[in-house]
């Protein structure tokens, strides 16, 4: 099987170099069926990667420990589901599951464009190619996911898979991130066809345009699921670290979702042309950075990364992407002016501007933040890190200018706003904001950053209800309809917009979430004897006492908690401490939360004494809730709105998979 | 025309610069050196009372818990190092705390030569979790919303 998997990645590695090279041929030389053929490559290199998993799969399940990935990354006991993700749950692993995400989504571009963006197409195969070359040369050469050992080393078992990382989250965390630094690929390889056929009107755009949105949210999820593994597993009580790993995730989706916002701007007024290519380059870059940062050691020490051959494999690449993609900047540069500019500083394409603005600038200074030790280290020889102190210092300000604009930016017309738009669209939240801070003043909200966050959360939430409101009249009155056809109605004709307001409510949430976890947070440590009880907010924890069980795997202890409110029993709570037998005798805190809108009790059990005696802290993390509603929910429900085709895209979509559009070898496009 | 293109641009120099300042401000303010043992006893002196983070292996045998359950003094050294740090840390223990064990400690360096940690984080057994992310993190650390 390893023989096996090994030939087919040589195979796609000889099918990633045919294809950007005969569907550039095939582009110059106006051959169509070169191009044609460079498809049928592509699907044959998603055919035999696909083919190459399977193997890996195999030996995984099959407990192959001849090879020294499945030594490494699994072991007998282990459940047939971790088995199969320990797929990715490794460094040469994760990146043949990166390749073949990327042929997955090769494949289904060359389905989409078999009758569209014939004169792209070339350049958009090849890039997609490339990209996925680089990754095989990075496999072949530097993490073969088939190396075997050799007999005298074979383990009788194998190490098996991280305790940590065996639970559901960690599992679906990877893949999600995955598809969105995978999924950028797709529009920046648009973005450099464009480029270099000079067609760059809005079509690139157009027909990325799910592209786009599709990697922006799974990117998102990703980053909330790691955000909620590390509040589950790790015990500390917090969900966001500023790591490297988790700003590694955050800075392409930051300037992804600039892209995301400027491109409207494209769109309507076909400006700011230069800036949206920068951005998805930027964007793809800093895909490839993530996966590089998180895999090639550089973040903890510069030695580390000397250590690993990865890291400059991933630095020649990200070196050529910038210097291919600058020198098609330049050259298409009389190309990209717009013909277009803008009129007034409070206009909608202002206000996206410095949205844009600031999502770049947030990047930056996590991007910053996070390279300061390894290239204070690399120049002054000692490392000095920036915590996280730093980064929200920093980013917590410029964070509610941005959620300012959310609420200001859709309401504010393109061009130039009157002064009576102004007072119609923004009067009523305005009030509604400032009384309800006062309102929380006087409840005894002083913390100033939060009380802030708040004001401006329902500052946007007002601004957000009063289009949904507005609109459904308007529609009435126009119709006729009732008020909930006229809101469903509403929503189905303008998808984008309603559907984006949507996403705008659960940013709203999270930043709600964040804040009043971040500034009312109360902690407690308590030494407890079984019996005893503590008092933290309005709860009373009694501790009943402890029990020990084990299974082939593991021992495990178990504290037994009561909570009480105002006297009342409300729940039980279980916090545990596992330990593995495994060579390590690793041990991991599985916390016991207490849920519900207005706070999380948060229970982890420390050390235990001879006579039972246990150490526990206790956490109070106002609001954490709203942050997994206002992602996870609000973020899904938006995104499904935004997607779904509307019934003249259908249509179009009919026609374009009509023959009648491909003339032999006569390149079509259709703008 | 000009006139207008120069407007935007003068106002987007504004926020670029006001970002660039704020991160040199909040990165003035938020240093922390990251030194190992040896670095850090080399400097001595310089460095008493001064907020620092120190990577080192903890010392067979010197673990000291008490009198109270969160409370302990150990003693670490670099992998191959001379210099021996005594540390006291008051607070939850890791589940990774034992002999020989990679941590990495971050507080004040005292003048009588002890190392007062307000974290105590040891390093992740898995190349596949960042090793920052196994640990306690301190309240301050956090509370810097």
């Amino acid at each position: 099987m390893a023989d096996i998997g090994y030939i087919t990645l040589w195979i796609a590695f000889g099918l990633c170099i045919y294809v950007p090279v005969i569907s550039v041929l095939g582009a110059r030389t106006r051959r169509n069926h070169f191009i044609l053929s460079a498809e049928k490559g592509i699907q044959a290199a998603f055919g035999v990667l696909t083919l190459a998993s399977f193997c890996l799969i195999y030996s995984l399940i099959t407990d192959n420990f001849q090879l020294r990935y499945v030594a490494e990354h699994s072991n007998r006991a282990m459940p047939l589901f971790y088995k199969i993700t320990a797929w990715w749950g490794g460094q040469e692993g994760s990146l043949l599951f990166w390749v073949w995400i990327l042929s997955v989504f090769s494949a289904i571009v060359v389905a989409q464009n078999r009758y569209k963006n014939r004169e792209l197409m070339p350049y958009v195969y090849s890039v997609l190619m490339s990209t996925a070359l680089f990754f095989l040369v990075l496999i072949l050469f530097a993490a073969n996911p088939f190396a075997v050992l050799p007999p005298s080393r074979v383990p009788a078992d194998g190490a098996g898979l991280n305790p940590l990382l065996q639970n559901p989250y960690m599992i679906i965390h990877p893949p999600n991130l995955y598809l969105g630094y995978v999924g950028f690929t797709v529009p920046f390889a648009f973005a450099i066809a464009a480029l270099i056929t000079g067609r760059l009107d809005s079509t690139w755009i157009k027909s990325t345009r799910r592209w786009t949105i599709f990697p922006w949210y799974f990117l998102g999820v990703g980053i909330l699921l790691g955000a909620h593994w590390a509040y589950l597993e790790l015990g500390w009580g917090g969900y966001w670290a500023w790591d490297p790993v988790e700003n590694a995730s955050l800075m392409p989706w930051l300037t992804g979702t600039a892209f995301l916002h400027s491109v409207m701007i494209q769109e309507k007024k076909d400006m700011l042309k230069v800036w949206n290519v920068s951005l998805i380059i930027l964007t793809f870059m800093l895909s490839i950075f993530g996966t590089f940062l998180t895999r090639s050691g550089v973040v903890s020490s510069v030695h580390a990364f000397a250590q690993s051959s990865l890291g400059y494999y991933f630095l020649v690449f990200l070196t050529l992407v910038l210097v291919f993609s600058v020198f098609w900047i330049v050259k298409r540069w009389e190309l990209l002016k717009s013909r277009n500019e803008l009129d007034s500083f409070i206009s909608r394409e202002s206000i996206f501007l410095l949205n844009n603005l600031i999502f770049v600038g947030i990047a930056f200074t996590v991007l910053w933040g996070t390279m300061f030790p390894t290239l204070s280290e690399a120049i002054q020889g000692t490392r000095i890190t920036v915590g996280p102190p730093f980064f929200n210092q920093v980013n917590v300000p410029i964070g509610l200018l941005m959620l300012l604009l959310t609420g200001i930016g859709p309401l504010i017309p393109w061009r130039k706003a009157s002064w009576q738009h102004l007072k119609r669209s923004f009067m009523y939240p305005t009030f509604g904001a400032l009384l309800g801070g006062v309102l929380l003043f006087l409840s005894g909200v002083h913390h100033l950053k939060a009380l802030l966050a708040f004001v401006i959360a329902m500052f946007v939430a007002g601004t957000i209800l009063l289009e949904y409101i507005r609109g459904t009249l308007a529609r009435r009155e126009m119709t006729g309809e009732d008020y909930l056809t006229a809101f469903f109605t509403l929503i189905s004709k303008n998808r984008r917009r309603y559907g984006g307001y949507i996403v705008h409510l659960g940013i709203v949430l999270i930043f709600v979430g964040i804040a009043g976890s971040s500034a009312f947070q109360i902690e407690k440590e308590v030494v407890m004897k079984p019996g005893e009880s503590a008092i933290i907010g309005d709860y009373r924890i009694k501790y009943q006492g402890i029990s020990f069980k084990s299974d082939p795997n593991k021992t495990v202890a178990s504290a037994d908690l009561l909570v009480y409110r105002q006297g009342e029993k409300i729940s039980g709570l279980v916090p545990e401490k596992h330990r593995y037998l495994r060579g390590d005798q690793m041990v991991t805190t599985e916390v016991a939360i207490y849920s519900t809108l207005k706070e999380d009790l948060y229970t982890v059990l420390g050390a235990i004494e001879e006579d039972n005696t246990a150490v526990f802290k206790f956490i109070i993390n106002p609001m954490v809730l709203w942050i997994w509603v206002g992602g996870f929910l609000f973020m899904t429900l938006g995104t499904f709105v935004i997607t779904l085709p509307t019934l003249e895209e259908l249509k179009e979509r009919e026609r374009a998979m009509q023959p009648e559009w491909r003339v032999g070898s006569k390149v079509w496009s259709r703008a | 025309m000009k006139k207008k293109k120069l407007k935007f641009v003068i106002g987007g120099s504004v926020i670029a610069l006001a970002i660039t300042y704020m991160v040199f401000a909040g990165a003035r303010n938020n240093m922390v050196y990251y030194m190992t043992v040896d670095e850090l006893m080399a400097k001595g002196k310089s460095f008493h009372g001064e907020g620092v983070r120190v990577a080192g292996k903890v010392v067979p045998a010197s673990i000291v818990k008490g009198p109270q359950p969160t409370e302990v003094k150990f003693n670490v050294k670099d992998k191959d190092g001379t210099g021996i740090l005594p540390v006291y840390y008051k607070g939850i223990i890791p589940d990774m705390f034992k002999d020989d064990a990679d941590v990495i400690i971050e507080g004040r360096y005292d003048a009588d030569g002890t190392f007062h940690a307000k974290t105590l984080m040891t390093a992740c057994p898995s190349k596949y979790v960042p090793e920052d992310k196994q640990q306690y993190i301190s309240k301050e650390q956090l509370k810097s919303y």
